[in-house]
């Protein structure tokens, strides 16, 4: 599903320039559910903003379900987004102002989903994820855990074939934090690519593969199932 | 770039208001200079109008001013005055120049404080011969002020006079300015009329003992004219302080209701706004940074800086800002000085006495205090652990102090917008209305010197000019007169009692066809009918009034005269457009008249009025040949109109310029606040321009309720203007559509630049966790 090869990336400043991805190989197939480690710095995050088609790389290839989007732009890259990609932050980053609801309902927006069947979806999603009794809440009104339960809920509304993970516990005590990785494990085993950062070898143990980086490049792979 | 921002609109919102407070107070010192102000009285008259209401006018009998002070026993001074419209010429030998006459009785120059250079004062009038003139008159005439006392010079028309004092020019803050001043036994002379109780043609001023209680005193001598008169139907008169005719001058029905006070109150109330808007600006930018300076204020915190040393740091920031900001408001007020004195007629200058650096200081400081109390209390009150997690919450409260206040500066700003163009509309409306007579090209001058003994022939010679289609003479103004009204005695089927005063114009013949008034029936004054000049031509609205049916051929009479009605003439505007056209009659007296009009052909307007001048100095050689265009003459009558016109264009534009100095800050503001808002929709697929007419829609809902507060507002502010008029333009939809959507543009404008940016943004840094 996701295969890049030599990805490069580099941040300028005036003086420095520093490299964030140096020839970064590797490949996740569909239904995987991978974990990327590495220390502060090493490019994790980078990473994750390229496969999520957030950032556009400076240099190799990334394909896409076998569609090269390395030289995409923004506006294709919006749009090849916002149907296959979910994203989990690791604080939450969900909309203040916006009830649960609506938060949860802003990706089918964005895809064009009528009303109606927006309403039906993110009550099925709220309902799985047991958070529909609060869905006329307001962020700051819920615990971290039932936070980040509506993050991931906003994460799947749309059915994307890859969740993006970027330490989706860092903000949680270690029970909300298991709920979470239950949570998304269970959409692993129903078919979802998933791609996490983590600095947790815990949770690392939820997936399958765990793709150690340093420096911008990879260091060891190992296979846990 | 806030700190642009926020300079910029308190250095012009300064310099507005500085503009406004000068012409404020400029206002009001006119006639207050007087030594007897708290004591010192115009006398008005309420007489009764033809549509049944009270009419207010400040002419009096001639003889008031000497019987009043006899029976009146409070009375300090009184004093008979004249004021000439039109001025005279004043000679000596070759030199003649035309000079603005007051007459005035002996105690003028000790009731009002117009220094008297030489001469005593209770003196300089006493003799029927003597002339009492400006220093700036001395020094034209005779090259010097000094010993010109006992010196003569001549008036008119071989008229001498003897100069017994010089005075010093009138300043701009009095209401009237002459150049001399006659005693009035010298105008008594040549206008009987002066000596008569029926008639009110002069000025009359009182100064009262000190202790007198006016109302009592206006109670006592209300009838007191009214019964040295014939008169069926009663007037009274009043005392109105003199200094307050300038600012209250209107009356409606008898009473007081306004003036030019209004536009003092109106140009007040602009300047209010305008540092409410540009302090509401600062607040909201001061604000709106606070996010880029919470670590300053954490670090600061955790140091141990208590909240008093904060709030006494942000509102020393905003008091140093504002005198900054002063300094740029004074650069600008210096600038746009002349211009500003151009638009208001005015000579104001900055000088800098004690009490005005002392209020201008004051309007800076408070409006550096004002503006940085938000801020102050705002940024001092953050939990420094908080605010050094860079978090802050804005309440929803919060938030809609912000939004209320730019929804408060573009309703400003609607109504001023909406008020330039309806001010506009009705200027130009007057300025194109057809008056019913034609304006265009018609020149006059006045009537003098040997013109006056050959009038007929100066007409004849005048009409036989290549280029001058028609010419004749008209006594009094023929717009803008409210002089003096005829009671007409008798006509068929009148009431007794009326007292109606009728508007008379004495007119040469061939005058209403200079004119081009058009007659509905009957016809003109010729020469070719030697008994024209016992015939009168009244206009339609005379003709309504007196009820008359088929009126060619009968006879009125005025003050013992039968008049047989000869034409009627359809109506005209000889009054300004505040008013209905009023009763109104011609009679066929040229000796009566004191101006020539001639209507000349647009081609070779120079050579004719060329050729017009020589005629002229072939029977007035030594005269200074002065003439004035007739709709130069209407237009002067909205003066006061164009001048507000003008300013609300200047005090709009500068208005609607800080509130979008306003909206760009708020712009930014929210865009920063909103950013990781912004990365988290695009995240999850928003695109550039959704995010960006999301922003911009933002705006624009808060600027169409503006316009849903703004515009009603507006229609009624603007229907209540107009209602001044007696004929004044329908209020059209596209005169608030259109200020609407004008506001909406200039947001726009101003805010999608800022959106853009914020959509332009990627998302990945607003959403980057430390």
């Amino acid at each position: 599903m996701i295969k890049i090869t030599n990805l490069e990336k580099y941040y300028k400043t005036e003086e420095v320039q520093t490299i964030a991805l140096n020839k970064l190989s590797f490949e996740v197939k569909e239904g995987e559910f991978a974990a990327i480690m590495g220390p502060s710095g090493c490019g994790k995050s980078t990473l994750l903003n390229i496969l999520g088609l957030l950032d556009d790389p400076d240099g190799g290839s990334y394909l896409f379900n076998g569609i090269e989007v390395a030289g995409y732009n923004e506006r294709k890259r919006a749009q090849l987004r916002k149907h296959n990609i979910g994203f989990v932050f690791q604080s939450f980053n969900l909309i203040d102002e916006l009830s649960v609801f609506e938060n949860v309902e802003l990706p089918l927006i964005y895809t064009g989903v009528k009303p109606a069947e927006r309403k039906e979806r993110v009550h099925a999603v709220l309902e799985k994820m047991q958070i529909m009794h609060r869905r006329k809440h307001f962020p700051q009104q819920l615990s971290g855990g039932q936070q980040q339960r509506v993050a991931v809920a906003r994460a799947v509304v749309n059915n994307p074939k890859l969740i993006l993970a970027d330490e989706p516990t860092g903000n949680l005590d270690s029970s909300n934090g298991n709920e979470v990785m239950d949570l998304l494990t269970e959409l692993n085993e129903a078919g979802t690519t998933i791609i996490m950062v983590t600095h947790s070898e815990h949770d690392a143990k939820f997936s399958h593969r765990i793709i150690r980086m340093l420096d911008g490049q990879k260091v060891t792979e190992n296979v846990l199932v | 770039m806030a700190f642009l921002i926020n300079s910029a609109g308190l250095s012009t919102g300064l310099a507005g208001v500085l503009l406004i407070f000068l012409w404020v107070r400029d206002e009001q010192n006119v006639d207050q200079f007087h030594q007897n102000d708290a004591r010192l009285f115009e006398v008005i008259t309420h007489y009764q109008e033809p549509n049944g209401n009270i009419g207010t006018g400040n002419f009096t009998s001639g003889l008031l001013a000497e019987t009043l002070p006899n029976d009146m026993p409070e009375i300090e001074l009184m004093v008979a005055s004249r004021v000439l419209d039109d001025g005279m010429n004043v000679s000596i030998g070759r030199n003649s120049l035309k000079a603005r006459v007051q007459y005035a009785s002996e105690d003028y120059f000790k009731m009002f404080s117009y220094d008297l250079l030489q001469g005593i004062t209770d003196q300089v009038l006493k003799n029927k011969n003597s002339i009492v003139l400006s220093d700036q008159m001395a020094i034209k005439l005779f090259g010097t002020t000094q010993d010109v006392v006992g010196k003569f010079l001549e008036l008119g028309q071989d008229k001498k006079y003897q100069v017994s004092g010089v005075f010093k020019e009138t300043q701009p803050n009095s209401s009237i300015q002459f150049d001399l001043v006659l005693p009035f036994e010298a105008y008594k002379e040549n206008n009987n009329l002066a000596t008569n109780w029926e008639a009110n043609t002069v000025q009359s001023y009182i100064v009262l003992k000190e202790g007198t209680d006016i109302n009592n005193f206006n109670k006592k001598i209300a009838d007191y004219a009214y019964n040295k008169t014939t008169e069926a139907s009663p007037f009274t008169i009043a005392l109105r302080k003199y200094s307050d005719a300038y600012l209250y001058g209107k009356y409606e029905n008898g009473k007081q209701v306004g003036g030019r006070i209004e536009y003092v109150r109106l140009f007040s109330l602009i300047a209010l706004f305008i540092l409410i808007i540009a302090s509401i600006n600062f607040m909201n930018l001061s604000t709106a940074n606070a996010s880029r300076r919470l670590r300053e204020i954490g670090v600061k915190k955790t140091f141990g800086a208590k909240r008093g040393d904060l709030i006494f740091q942000f509102l020393g920031e905003s008091v140093c800002m504002a005198l900054l900001s002063l300094l740029g408001a004074l650069v600008l007020v210096w600038i746009t000085m002349p211009q500003f004195n151009e638009v208001t007629g005015k000579q104001l200058e900055f000088d800098f006495n004690f009490p005005l650096i002392v209020t201008i200081l004051a309007i800076t400081l408070l409006t550096g205090i004002i503006a940085g109390s938000y801020p102050a209390l705002y940024l001092s009150a953050f939990k420094p652990i908080k605010v050094l997690k860079g978090k802050i919450n804005n309440s929803f409260g919060e938030i809609w102090i912000r939004k209320g206040l730019v929804v408060f500066q573009f309703a400003l700003s609607i109504l001023l917008i909406v008020g330039v163009v309806v001010v506009y509309k009705q200027i130009e409306f007057v300025q194109n209305k057809n008056l019913g007579y034609d304006r265009e090209n018609v020149l006059y001058v006045d009537i003098e010197g040997k013109i006056e003994e050959n009038l007929e022939t100066f007409l004849e010679q005048a009409r036989n000019i290549p280029g001058i289609i028609n010419a004749g003479s008209i006594g009094d103004h023929l717009v803008g007169g409210d002089l003096n009204g005829w009671i007409i005695d008798e006509w068929e089927g009148k009431d007794k009692t009326d007292r109606t005063s009728f508007q008379m114009r004495a007119v040469s013949t061939e005058m209403i066809e200079t004119l081009g008034i058009k007659m509905k029936s009957g016809r003109t004054f010729s020469n070719d009918f030697s008994t024209d000049n016992s015939k009168i031509i009244f206009n339609e609205a005379a003709i309504e009034y007196m009820g008359l049916e088929d009126p060619i051929g009968k006879t009125i009479s005025i003050q013992g005269t039968q008049l047989e009605i000869l034409g009627v003439s359809k109506n005209f505007h000889f009054a300004s457009l505040h008013e209905k056209v009023n009763p109104l009659f011609f009679v066929l007296q040229p000796s009566w008249t004191d101006k020539v009009m001639v209507k000349i052909e647009t081609a070779n307007v120079n050579k004719t009025i060329k050729n017009f001048e020589e005629l002229y100095r072939s029977f007035n050689s030594g005269f200074p040949f002065e003439y004035h265009f007739l709709d130069e003459a209407y237009e002067a009558q909205y003066v006061a109109e164009q001048r507000v016109a003008t300013l609300s264009k200047y005090f709009g534009g500068l208005a609607i310029l800080i509130s979008c100095l306003g909206l760009f800050g708020l712009a930014a503001f929210t865009a920063e606040r909103r950013k990781k808002e912004i990365g988290i929709r695009k995240v999850l697929g928003q695109s550039a321009s959704q995010v960006t007419m999301m922003l911009s829609g933002q705006f624009a809902q808060l600027v169409l309720i503006s316009i849903l507060i703004a515009l009603p507002i507006a229609f009624l502010l603007a229907d209540d203007w107009l209602s001044d008029f007696a004929y004044r333009i329908p209020l059209k939809v596209w005169y608030f559509l259109g200020a609407g959507l004008i506001a909406l543009l200039i947001a726009m404008l101003t805010v999608v630049s800022q959106s853009i940016r914020a959509a332009l943004a990627n998302p990945v840094n607003s959403l980057r966790t430390e």
